[in-house]
């Protein structure tokens, strides 16, 4: 595609690009494709780790959506759609694959059984020296199941409710979890931060 | 409400808290720097949203699979959104079938004059006689008003202009014509008849070429 054509792509409207990729057109396709490619790709790296995987999730979802656009009749916003199929296809991925979506045992884990230690306890609080960088590291090394439920929440903006319906469970489980993520990502961001402290 | 107690309700607390956890966090830092470290990750992670971009082959393998699924078809040269350039296409056809003809007029006159000597020797018909078979004089024919009608409707500005060069080549057609039927076996007269049906078709592809994109 020339520059031209992609620069007349991007300017389209979503509601004309809906309508005239109804009709098979590949430039319309291309700029729902731009308008909404980074969201969907962050999501699926984000709850893969995995940057191929991501790649091919993203193109499923973007594929599934291509072929259901004729049925998309604008009762709901065009890209809570696109990124709830999104979600479905990563999720339906992930259970091919037996990836634990919310394992039982850290479901199961209560508070007070969890264990007590917060190494970074005593350190000044984190708030203003969170970086980027650093959350991305600490999110990509949480446990699977919290870390689905932290990106939907906290990342992606789903209410507890979606979450649940998404997921398949409680409403109180998917808070449970979310809370246990952020503790689990205080608790690494304070770790790293102390480490690097201590380096020369 | 003890810091226990506050960390027990701490996963059901949104983004508003009740008197008695307002109340507890005045009065304890650890629960206050808790509360403040979460609310920083919740922050910084909604920055995280749309960071990442594919590679490009992902949308080349979207575009592959779409293709090959029938699902993107044939762009049409028709654009909805573009009426001016869409008469233009329209028009265009106009081009090389104009030039065609003024070529074949062109070439049926030089043969007339110099291919079939015979022609010279018969009576040469009246200048009238050629000028309406072949149509263009001064006065409009057919398709020069279907020219004019359509730069009109485009450029209303340019339409007299069109209209008076138009009338000057059928002029300088109909001369030629009368020149070369008087002198069939003058090459001079051939080469300024097939000179000013050139300039039609110059005028024809001007006026067309305009309307185009």
């Amino acid at each position: 595609m020339t520059d031209a054509k992609k620069k007349q792509g991007d300017k389209l409207s979503e509601a004309e690009a809906i309508d005239r990729a109804k009709q098979g057109d590949a430039e319309a396709f291309e700029a729902l494709y731009n308008l909404h490619k980074r969201r969907v790709y962050s999501l699926c790296l984000r709850m893969t780790a995995n940057t191929a995987a991501a790649e091919d999730l993203t193109q499923e979802a973007f594929l599934q959506l291509f072929r259901k656009i004729g049925t998309f009749r604008g009762e709901s916003a065009f890209s809570t759609w696109l990124h709830r199929m999104a979600v479905n296809v990563v999720l339906m991925q992930l259970r091919k694959k037996n990836l634990p979506v919310v394992p039982l045992d850290e479901t199961m884990e209560t508070e007070e059984e969890s264990p007590r230690k917060e190494p970074g306890a005593d350190d000044p609080r984190l708030a203003g020296s969170v970086d980027r960088m650093q959350l991305q590291r600490s999110i990509a090394s949480l446990p699977p199941g919290y870390r689905m439920i932290f990106l939907l929440h906290d990342v992606e903006g789903y209410e507890h409710n979606e979450i649940a319906a998404m997921v398949g469970c409680s409403i109180g489980n998917s808070k449970s979890q979310l809370h246990k993520a952020r503790m689990k990502l205080r608790e690494i961001l304070k770790t790293s931060r102390a480490e690097k402290a201590t380096k020369p | 409400m003890t810091c226990e107690e506050f960390r027990r309700v701490l996963p059901e607390l949104g983004s508003g808290h009740g008197f008695e956890q307002e109340e507890h966090l005045k009065s304890c830092c650890e629960c206050s720097d808790l509360l403040a470290d979460l609310n920083a990750i919740s922050q910084q992670a909604r920055l995280l949203q749309g960071s990442e971009s594919p590679s490009p082959w992902v949308w080349n393998s979207i575009e592959v699979a779409l293709r090959q699924e029938g699902l993107i078809r044939q762009p049409q040269l028709e654009h909805p959104r573009t009426p001016a350039p869409l008469l233009g296409w329209r028009l265009r056809w106009l081009v090389p079938l104009g030039a065609t003809l003024v070529l074949v007029f062109g070439v049926l006159i030089y043969q007339r004059g110099t291919g079939h000597p015979q022609v010279v020797q018969q009576p040469s018909p009246p200048a009238g006689v050629v000028t309406a078979n072949l149509q263009p004089a001064d006065v409009m024919g057919g398709e020069d008003l279907q020219l004019l009608k359509s730069v009109g409707e485009r450029m209303p500005s340019m339409r007299a202009t069109y209209e008076a060069d138009l009338r000057s080549v059928n002029a300088y057609i109909r001369d030629a014509e009368q020149s070369a039927n008087s002198n069939p076996n003058d090459e001079v007269a051939q080469q300024y008849l097939r000179n000013a049906y050139e300039q039609k078709a110059m005028v024809y592809e001007m006026a067309l070429d305009r309307s185009l994109p």
